[in-house]
């Protein structure tokens, strides 16, 4: 996407407003209810998970349509939270960890879909790529068979709970997720989930 | 032993458990970032309560609308030892699933749950509105 670049400002075609004008129209056009990127927080991902919930109820979305929105919403915004490479961690009286990505929802086609995206490291990446190519070939049943499965399966240490979470967002799916990885340096990948529902 | 009685914040349920007239209920949503600190609680004084009490009754009743992935690993987690304490201390357990007769989600979650479960009895109770 093209953005013209701001100008002096006041009602001109290159101002700030017209420039800020097309940036929205830009997300308008695609479908977009909301993006957020940036530093995501548990109190971040309520509110906009509640806005969320709300927007699709006055649209008179059916209830097992919200819930699964909501969930993949959830999921995706905490995986962010757990595994996302680029982090800020301090202490603001107590011990505070901040996480960046994108989580980007929006319509197309009469369907939701949803778009997490975050920096994660290259020795993470095959372990990853190769749970989601697995849940990618599966059919609804076998997902559901897995799933069942894992949620009898003590958790793995090392994943915090990020198993069952990819097997939960792929059970929401109304089509196989789709995922890619792009390089951003010697040690970092950009990480892309987009799932529609 | 004292009841447990906790406030549903946001993102976790409203729990109230009543050990001495055998009445257990969580209620609502949970969903945060790390389960155990939701669940940490609610397991310890559960397994406490558990250990002394054999041939009781216990009714534990489910009133969930949406809970995350992690929640529903330690949600099963929760069965199994309710499950445990029927099979071997002989407590007579009776949990209710409740959810909103149009919910297919929470219809299924209790359908899952309830799967390998045989010592206790598991009612999946639809409701209106």
């Amino acid at each position: 996407m093209t953005i013209p670049a701001p100008g002096p400002g006041g009602a001109n075609p290159t101002g700030l407003a017209a420039h800020y004008r097309e940036f929205k129209r830009v997300l308008d056009e695609r479908g977009i209810i909301f993006s957020f990127s940036g530093y995501l927080s548990e109190g971040i991902l309520y509110s906009l998970g509640d806005t969320l919930r709300q927007k699709m109820t006055l649209e008179d979305t059916d209830l097992t349509t919200i819930k699964k929105v909501f969930s993949v919403f959830v999921e995706q915004a905490q995986n962010i939270i757990r595994y996302s490479a680029e982090k800020v961690q301090g202490n603001l009286g107590k011990t505070v960890e901040l996480s960046s990505g994108m989580v980007t929802i929006g319509t197309e086609q009469g369907r939701f879909f949803i778009v997490c995206a975050n920096t994660i490291l290259e020795e993470d990446v095959p372990r990853l790529k190769q749970r989601l190519e697995m849940l990618q070939k599966m059919d609804k049943d076998e997902i559901k068979a897995y799933y069942k499965e894992q949620l009898r399966e003590a958790p793995d240490e090392k994943s915090r709970g990020a198993t069952i979470g990819l097997i939960e967002i792929a059970r929401r799916a109304s089509e196989p997720i789709e995922f890619d990885f792009d390089r951003i340096d010697a040690e970092k990948f950009f990480f892309c989930l987009k799932v529609s529902i | 032993m004292d009841n447990l009685v906790i406030a549903a914040t946001e993102r976790s349920p409203e729990v109230n458990f009543d050990f001495e007239g055998g009445q257990l209920s969580l209620k609502g949503e949970s969903y945060p970032e790390d389960a155990s600190s939701v669940f940490g609680p609610i397991f310890a004084a559960l397994e406490q309560y558990l250990v002394q009490a054999e041939g009781k009754t216990v009714t534990f009743d489910f009133n969930l609308i949406y809970f995350n992935s992690s929640s529903a690993k330690a949600l099963m987690n929760m069965f199994q030892i309710l499950d445990d304490a029927a099979d071997r201390r002989g407590v007579k357990v009776e949990v209710n699933w409740r959810y909103a007769e149009d919910d297919e989600t929470m219809q299924e979650f209790g359908e899952d749950f309830s799967e390998d479960l045989e010592h206790l009895t598991f009612n999946l109770v639809p409701t209106k509105g």
